[in-house]
């Protein structure tokens, strides 16, 4: 179904997945460190890279970031640890997601086909000025909102917001992501900012707008369709 | 006193001495000429012996003038209104005289008093400006005190949780008597208590910015006014340098626990990761298994359940290792030593690991006659062990691992574990035994080495690694070897 390329230093690991992601129809190729899989994921070109964070001879941040200077592959990044700094990190510099281990094959598959969708999606978005999810529809070039097909009244950074994780449906956005593509880069570290325009964003929205706006404390937000 | 004395004898024999010169020439020299002659003996005086001398040796010039040089001759009576002049004039130049020598010669006793007072607070900076602990610290004041103030002895006090104790001392030792005499120190004066000094013991009480900081027990303090001048200007620079002193080791002690919490925080980052990356092994495999819609070959299931009985091991021995090193961290590691063969250990260990092993290839080099060791068996298992999983760990899939032992002079074994991984930095063969030490970012917790470590030392044997000639990295401990055990005869 998909290719996957497993960049992990754990034998048992980077075993047990490549069986129970070929057991689910994807074709698997594994690398056992961080150089390896950089070269591995330019010779292959995969549909999606399954990072663990950390590798012993790179920072699994740099090998994000490294793959992130040429190629826009999904990267879902492994996490050991609870610890959100890494995980915000990671988002930061560019993959899609993370799962904390340990994980289950159904919740890792989640990821791994959110990720690869929104890549097909992302193409696209640019070309259609107008985004859906559930009751919204925002205007990306006149700058409207509408929800349940009545005009909304959002401020400008409201939109703002909106737009940003409607245009990443489904991808875990860290506060800085939000904050930079908004207010720019000297908010970077203002959450607080954000969690009172998401608030007045939800309020605006109303009962039942067809979507979630989720946090996920400490981290971000995202933005999914709500499952009918 | 004696150069007053001195002084005065000085001068009135001067003037004596100048009378009976200048008797033959009575006829020949001016009143005023014998007048200013006479002002020798009375600088001599007072320079020698001060204002009291001038005083004395100006009445001696005095009365030689006037009963020797004086017409009448030999009496005291003066005859002309002229010489009467001439004697007040003396009288007023004289103590004129007097006064101007004896005030020079107190700005000069003035100045060098100064000089050396500014010339032991010198020193004394120099002594307290160096980067020393307080109890340094402490040794330097009370010597340095000794030394400047020719004291018999001193001692430095400082509050501890509300009690003064005595941190550093010199010369002469204080009775106990002396010490419990003292008046409570409460009060933070910068001052010499002389009250006190009925045992000829002072305090010097030390504060800095009104806060008191401790307080000095100076016995046999010269008395002395150059010294007591300078006693709260030092007291203030002692006071100075121990609150830097102890500011220091404030600064010290938080660096210190925030070094601890650093490593208490890589320690739980290591530890999380290596137990969680086996449970994600085994709840992969478990939901994979478990899962109506994948489809798995019976090869693939047989891995899988393979895969978890083996990371079930590892993480078996990851809660052991965590067990064991509390065990070594709260003291109750128990060396339980009976002779033991280290064959049989080796096979214990590498038939119990083989599982984790995954099929890699593992040579013992044993020599037969190899004598018995005598070690706590159990220790020993889990020192090789954790060796062998070490080796594994950092070795390609196909490098072959090597476990030796040769005799080493009469009474020592040394065991070898031998990868061919990438070996290990001589800069940080110290460290690779260290708890976390280089696990910031989420590495492994390398507990198994630490472990090792702390078991062969608690047989008082060593460990250490070396490179091995041809690559890769190689561990080597002692054991000793047991004494010959005789059998016993009927």
């Amino acid at each position: 179904m998909a290719r996957v390329l497993v960049v992990d230093d754990d034998p048992s690991l980077r075993r047990v997945l490549r069986v129970g992601l070929r057991a689910r129809g994807h074709e698997v190729s594994v690398a056992s460190n961080g150089e390896q899989g950089i070269s591995q994921a330019a010779l292959l070109s995969p549909d999606v890279i399954v990072l663990d964070l950390g590798l012993p001879d790179l920072d699994g941040l740099t090998v994000c970031r490294r793959i992130r200077a040429w190629s826009d592959v999904p990267i879902v990044v492994l996490s050991a640890n609870d610890a959100e700094d890494r995980k915000v990190a990671a988002l930061n510099e560019g993959a899609d997601d993370y799962v904390t281990k340990p994980f289950g094959m159904a919740e890792l598959e989640a990821r791994i086909r959110t990720a690869i969708r929104h890549q097909r999606v992302e193409p696209d978005a640019p070309g259609g000025s107008v985004i859906t999810v559930g009751e919204v529809s925002i205007d990306l070039v006149h700058h409207e909102a509408h929800i349940k097909g009545a005009p909304a009244r959002l401020t400008s950074k409201e939109f703002g917001v909106l737009s940003f994780l409607m245009r990443n449906e489904e991808k875990v956005c860290t506060h800085e992501m939000i904050l930079t593509a908004v207010w720019g880069a000297p908010y970077a570290r203002e959450s607080q900012y954000l969690h009172v325009y998401v608030n007045r964003i939800r309020q605006k929205l109303g009962a039942d707008p067809g979507l979630h706006l989720r946090a996920v404390p400490g981290i971000g937000y995202v933005l999914t369709r709500k499952d009918e | 006193m004696r150069t007053k004395v001195t002084g005065a004898v000085v001068g009135v024999l001067a003037a004596l001495a100048l009378g009976g010169v200048m008797l033959p020439l009575r006829a020949h020299l001016s009143l005023a000429t014998i007048a200013l002659i006479f002002v020798i003996p009375v600088v001599a005086g007072v320079v020698i012996g001060g204002r009291p001398a001038g005083l004395i040796s100006m009445v001696g010039g005095f009365l030689v003038y006037n009963l020797v040089f004086i017409p009448p001759y030999w009496t005291l009576a003066v005859g002309q209104a002229q010489h009467r002049a001439a004697l007040v004039a003396y009288v007023i130049t004289m103590l004129l005289v007097t006064e101007v020598v004896v005030r020079l010669e107190e700005a000069r006793a003035a100045a060098q008093t100064r000089e050396g007072n500014a010339r032991h607070l010198f020193e004394m900076s120099e002594v307290l400006l160096g980067d020393k602990s307080i109890p340094e610290l402490g040794d330097a004041i009370v010597h340095e005190m000794c030394q400047t103030f020719g004291l018999e002895g001193a001692a430095l006090l400082v509050p501890v949780e509300g009690r003064l104790e005595v941190i550093a001392s010199s010369g002469m030792p204080f009775a106990e008597g002396e010490m419990t005499s003292l008046p409570p120190s409460e009060r933070p004066p910068v001052a010499l208590s002389t009250s006190t000094s009925t045992a000829s013991i002072q305090t010097l009480a030390l504060s800095a910015a009104g806060r008191p900081i401790g307080l000095m027990l100076l016995h046999g303090l010269p008395d002395d006014p150059v010294g007591r001048e300078l006693l709260p200007t030092v007291a203030n620079h002692l006071a100075l340098a121990l609150e830097r002193a102890e500011l220091r080791e404030r600064v010290h002690r938080v660096e210190l626990l925030e070094e601890i919490d650093r490593l208490r925080d890589a320690m739980l980052g290591a530890v999380s990761h290596d137990l969680r990356t086996p449970l994600a092994t085994i709840k992969i495999a478990s939901s994979t298994l478990l899962d109506p819609s994948s489809s798995l070959g019976p090869d693939d299931i047989d891995e899988l359940y393979l895969l978890i009985d083996v990371q079930t091991d590892r993480l078996t021995r990851l809660v052991n290792n965590l067990l064991d090193m509390t065990r070594i961290h709260t003291g109750v590691l128990e060396v339980r030593r009976v002779p033991s063969s280290l064959v049989d250990l080796v096979t214990a260990v590498t038939t119990d690991i083989a599982p984790m092993l995954e099929g890699r290839r593992v040579e013992v080099d044993i020599p037969a006659g190899l004598p018995l060791v005598d070690v706590d068996h159990v220790l020993v298992e889990q020192v090789l062990s954790n060796l062998i999983d070490n080796a594994h760990r950092h070795s390609p899939e196909d490098g072959l691992i090597v476990i030796a032992a040769e005799r080493r002079g009469s009474d020592h074994v040394v065991v070898t574990v031998t990868d061919h991984g990438s070996g290990v930095p001589r800069s940080e063969r110290t460290a690779v035994f260290e708890t976390f030490v280089r696990f910031d970012t989420g590495g492994r917790a390398g507990l198994g080495l630490a472990i090792a470590k702390a078991f062969i030392q608690a047989h008082d044997e060593t460990i250490w690694v070396e490179d091995p000639p041809g690559g890769g990295a190689r561990f080597a401990f002692t054991l000793p070897i047991a004494r010959e055990v005789h059998e016993r005869s009927a």
